[in-house]
């Protein structure tokens, strides 16, 4: 088997792979990877080095983990999970990202293809006229300051109070959509400027608004998916990715600098300038914590104001109001993240980077509807091909600190994907394929075409076969507005 | 050649990357900051109808680029602009290293405006400025 790598990788299971902590000087832990063989030979020399240098961070446990979907990252790969001890271990945005909560939210709705097909145009015309998207867009939520403080304090809860939704949503997004121990003052006034006007906008690069259908042949357990709403017969359902936007961005960055420093004065080294930490119980550590909570808490404000968006989009285009259309929020979920949970080690400081939470049945973070079914996760594909709702198990919760794949993942970069196709020529070849793109920018789209991306479905299999998500239904895109 | 910047492939798979050369530290910042702006959108397509005066100091030159360019990035969310260009003063005071710039663009317009990558962070990941005889050079890695 030839790898990206040079480094032992041994063979625990078909879909587990294991580095020891003997391969790389300064490994506290053995590296995992969870992937089919064909995957792993696929990832690129990224993963080995990024998800073995976390096995040397102070105070992680267990094991330095990577989902199938894994690929180069900064600092830790993108599938990275680790889980810190509280009192010896570190607090790193190399091990959340950049876009803090970047997550995945899907909206059902009572209508079928035959339903939206005559009117998809119109449609889509008007979800992009609704959800700014690409460089630089602002949002229709003016905020003051002090508005901007409740939004980062009480995420989803404050948009439900200004009337963008309704109460029963935030029961079906986590966390219930707002993070306690967010603390504004430990927030820039630079990031505070980046992120004041782009509630509502969906950004560019990966992220995207998609109208998606959910046929028969594609349901893999109808009765999970039933409780999840999801009835299957060409159903039309909406996915949304994008996070918090320039305001994460910039909490991120300038604690990458504080930790910088701050690594000197604990004494701590890193393999890597963007795996810069400190320790979580100190006064740095805890003010990053405070500040990624509150960019989180923005990242569910930022989709919760998108979904009322859609829903308007829908009422206005079908004349009927998003309740008569059976709007439902089916989950939100992130997966750019850092949360205590208790495991059997304890209060461990999980990191979760382009990684979705995945508790099982009976978890009680898991919400009263689900409780029987486990946690929905949601995953993204390439916007040519499809994409998946999954439900955890409490297999992940024992072996990957609660945690499974988050998308597709990339195998090709974007500079190459802009030399293979023009944005335009695939817009057109998406068109007759029955997919219609809106975009802002069309080398924009040709970064995001499908050829860039892993094969979702092998990712996914690969999830399922070692039982850390269980896979419901696969939902096949009609429409997308990209950035 | 006074200064020039490419896109570099295999860098960033999932971001992009450019380096960019000059035959000075003003020139190197001239280039590095051409390769940002037309990450951001066309420069030619772009009015210049917004404006910001900047005043940065460092020590260190590699320092001085990454925060100029991070501010970059920061007015286009903040005042909600891209670019049309950039008139940069790069020099030496004893130890230290001082930019004064002029930052010119317009609001965004998509009707307007060829807009490409919203660059959301320059990243010090591979981040490298050097110099190799007279010439500089540097290596950047933005998320998108």
């Amino acid at each position: 088997m030839t790898l990206n790598t040079e480094m032992r990788v041994n063979r625990i299971t078909d879909e587990v792979w294991e580095i020891p902590a003997t391969e790389k000087s300064g490994m506290v832990v053995p590296a995992r990877i969870y992937a089919t063989q064909g995957i792993l030979q696929s990832m690129d020399r990224g993963v080995f080095d990024q998800v073995t240098n976390v096995a040397c961070m102070p105070g992680i446990t267990r094991y330095a983990l990577c989902m199938p979907d894994g690929h180069w990252g900064y600092g830790f790969p993108i599938g990275g999970v680790a889980a810190f001890d509280l009192e010896t271990g570190v607090i790193s945005p190399g091990g959340v990202g950049y876009d803090v909560n970047c997550g995945m939210r899907l909206i059902r709705t009572d209508l079928t293809l035959e339903d939206v097909q005559p009117k998809l145009e119109r449609l889509m015309t008007e979800l992009f006229r609704r959800v700014p998207a690409g460089v630089g867009a602002g949002g229709f939520v003016r905020l003051n300051r002090d508005a901007f403080d409740a939004v980062m304090t009480r995420g989803a809860r404050w948009c439900i109070e200004q009337g963008y939704g309704w109460h029963r949503d935030l029961a079906h997004i986590e966390e219930g959509g707002c993070i306690a121990g967010a603390d504004p003052s430990t927030v820039s006034e630079h990031a505070v400027g980046r992120g004041i006007n782009q509630l509502g906008t969906l950004g560019s690069g990966n992220h995207y608004l998609e109208v998606q259908v959910v046929s028969n042949d594609r349901v893999f357990d109808p009765e999970t998916a039933a409780v999840l709403g999801l009835t299957g017969q060409d159903q039309i359902v909406v996915m949304v990715h994008c996070g918090s936007r320039g305001f994460g961005h910039q909490v991120a960055s300038d604690y990458l600098k504080t930790f910088e420093k701050a690594m000197r004065r604990y004494g701590i080294t890193v393999k890597d300038q963007q795996l810069a930490c400190a320790p979580f119980r100190s006064p740095e550590g805890q003010d990053y914590f405070a500040a990624m909570n509150c960019a989180a808490n923005t990242a569910f404000a930022n989709r919760q104001v998108i979904t009322h968006q859609i829903r308007s989009a829908f009422a206005q285009v079908f004349d009927r109001s998003a309740e008569e259309l059976g709007m439902e929020l089916v989950y939100d979920v992130a997966h750019n993240i850092a949360k205590v949970e208790r495991y059997h080690e304890g209060n461990l400081l999980v990191h979760r980077k382009g990684a979705t939470r995945s508790f099982g049945p009976g978890s009680p973070d898991v919400p009263r509807d689900f409780q029987k079914i486990g946690q929905p996760v949601i995953c993204g594909g390439s916007m040519e091909t499809g994409s998946y709702v999954l439900v955890g198990t409490d297999r992940a919760v024992h072996e990957t600190f609660g945690s499974t794949m988050h998308g597709a993942g990339r195998t090709m970069s974007r500079a190459q994907a802009k030399k293979s196709i023009r944005g335009e020529q695939l817009q057109q070849d998406m068109k007759r394929r029955g997919i219609l793109v809106k975009a802002v920018s069309m080398s924009g789209l040709a970064e995001e075409a499908g050829f860039a991306y892993k094969n979702i479905s092998e990712v996914v299999e690969t999830v399922d076969r070692t039982g850390i998500t269980k896979k419901v239904a696969e939902l096949r895109p009609i429409g997308n507005i990209k950035g | 050649m006074a200064h020039s910047f490419q896109f570099l492939d295999d860098i960033a798979l999932a971001d992009l990357a450019f380096e960019a050369e000059g035959d000075s530290v003003e020139e190197l910042f001239c280039a590095a900051t051409g390769a940002l702006l037309e990450t951001l959108a066309d420069p030619a397509t772009v009015a210049a109808t917004w404006e910001r005066r900047m005043e940065k100091v460092s020590e260190d030159p590699a320092d001085l680029l990454f925060d100029w360019l991070s501010d970059v990035v920061y007015w286009k969310d903040a005042a909600g602009v891209v670019f049309h260009d950039a008139e940069l003063s790069v020099r030496q005071e004893g130890s230290t290293w001082r930019l004064e710039a002029v930052l010119r663009g317009a609001s965004v317009d998509q009707t307007m405006q060829t807009l490409r990558s919203d660059v959301k962070g320059i990243t010090k990941h591979l981040y490298d400025v050097r110099q190799e005889g007279s010439r500089w050079y540097a290596r950047v890695v933005v998320d998108v």
